[in-house]
């Protein structure tokens, strides 16, 4: 498990030396297949499944309300 | 590297292309509102026992108010049916109906480099109603190429079971979070969050003999995600990790991965797989039941809090109509087994458990 986080961290240091692209150049990450969340409703929907099912909760922000599912 | 009037009249004219106006990380107001409605069909599984099952239309809507205003909310209703367990995978005999309806709004406000959301929401159910409120900063980069985000949460939950127990009980909470999402190039995008929360009161499930949990509880979240764009094949790569800590002793990894392919005719297709593990609650005592209880102590015999491996694989197909609108279909099926705890052991004598769902969505952009 430490690996794994270790090394999704050195992943993320690493990308960051990755040349940020241009204005001209975010046609792409306009996608809405590129966006983090672009479908709010759909990703609220699915994080209330998990959370009613399994022990962790949270992560994916702040401010997204409880339930008595868990 | 002097900017020449040629380089400007370049970038304006680069920045009028459709779709090249950087949206990729909200770092600006968007300029297009939305509508949306879902319908969510639930419904879950023990060996031999059908458990709950969930009919959930919700709405959503997202509506520019101004160049620099953007308010945006949603609403749920949850209508609930089955029986839930008492201990382990032993099911109450009453079938159980309830219903939940929530809703939340937000509002934001864009200043340039900054922006801030205001935002409250509600839950209520027969015997639980909860409210909070959150407010967002995001810091934009220059190039608009990185976004900070710091927010804050506060929670109140109120409990009132139908059973009697721990009347009038509440617990209050705090979340916390500060992240980034960086563009990486022109195909690749990443975003890193650090949760913490924090909460204080009644954390036990009334409905179940004995259960007894701590009066506070923290978790500590990581999350990351990232989204490549393969040019030649049109498609997305989308990948995410959690790792979570709790307070109550268990931890738990969660990786993601969707392959969104746009086709032919407006359609595209996003096949996903999720791999969850967790470790057991401090608390959690292993079956028969109530072995391990001690007067006094805390003690859980959900297995929701048992060590135990879980895989999501789904589908989900959408297509874009006609003049802004946008139709999906999702269907997934889940399933938890204690032999799919990889990081230890899973947690013996309890059953697996399963689950599908079915949901379609109708969206309009305007």
């Amino acid at each position: 498990m430490r690996v794994v986080a270790i090394a999704v961290f050195t992943c993320v240091l690493a990308s960051c030396a990755i040349e940020p692209p241009k204005p001209w150049e975010k046609g792409n990450l306009a996608k809405p297949e590129m966006q983090f969340d672009y479908d709010r409703l759909d990703t609220k929907t699915q994080q209330h499944i998990y959370t009613s099912k399994e022990g962790a909760t949270g992560g994916y922000g702040v401010g997204g309300g409880g339930c008595g599912c868990n | 590297m002097a900017v020449t009037e040629r380089n400007l009249q370049l970038l304006a004219a680069a920045l009028a292309l459709p779709g090249v106006m950087p949206s990729a990380h909200a770092q600006s107001a968007p300029d297009k509102g939305i509508f949306e409605l879902q319908y969510l069909s639930y419904r879950d599984w023990q060996p031999g026992r059908n458990r709950m099952s969930v009919d959930a239309p919700a709405c959503y809507a997202l509506i520019p108010l101004s160049d620099t205003w953007v308010v945006e909310g949603g609403m749920v209703y949850d209508a609930m049916s089955g029986a839930s367990p008492l201990y382990f995978n032993v099911l109450s005999g009453a079938s159980i109906g309830d219903y939940r309806t929530a809703g939340d709004l937000k509002v934001t406000k864009y200043m340039g480099d900054w922006a801030y959301s205001v935002g409250g929401f509600v839950s209520s159910e027969q015997d639980f109603l909860s409210r909070g409120g959150s407010l967002n900063l995001q810091f934009f980069s220059d190039d608009r190429n990185r976004t900070w985000l710091v927010g804050v949460a506060g929670t109140n939950d109120r409990i009132n079971a139908t059973n009697g127990v721990a009347p009038n009980s509440e617990r209050n909470s705090w979340e916390f979070v500060v992240g980034v999402t960086q563009a990486l190039t022109p195909n690749d995008i990443v975003q890193s969050n650090l949760t913490f929360y924090s909460g204080h009161g009644y954390y036990s499930d009334p409905y179940k003999p004995l259960d007894t949990r701590p009066s506070t509880r923290d978790t500590y979240a990581w999350l990351t995600r990232y989204n490549h764009y393969f040019v030649d094949a049109d498609a997305t790569l989308k990948i995410g990790y959690r790792l979570l800590f709790d307070s109550f002793g268990d931890t738990s990894n969660t990786f993601e991965a969707s392959w969104a392919q746009a086709l032919p005719w407006g359609f595209v297709v996003t096949p996903a797989l999720r791999f969850y593990t967790q470790t057991s609650a401090d608390f959690y005592m292993n079956p028969p039941f109530p072995s391990g209880f001690v007067e006094g102590q805390n003690y859980s015999a959900d297995t929701r809090l048992a060590s135990f491996g879980a895989i999501t694989a789904g589908a989900m197909v959408s297509k874009t109509v006609w003049d802004g609108w946008n139709v999906s279909l999702r269907a997934d099926y889940y399933r938890q087994d204690p032999d799919w705890q990889v990081f230890g052991s899973g947690s013996p004598g309890i059953q697996t458990f399963s689950a599908r769902w079915f949901q379609v969505n109708l969206s309009k952009n305007f």
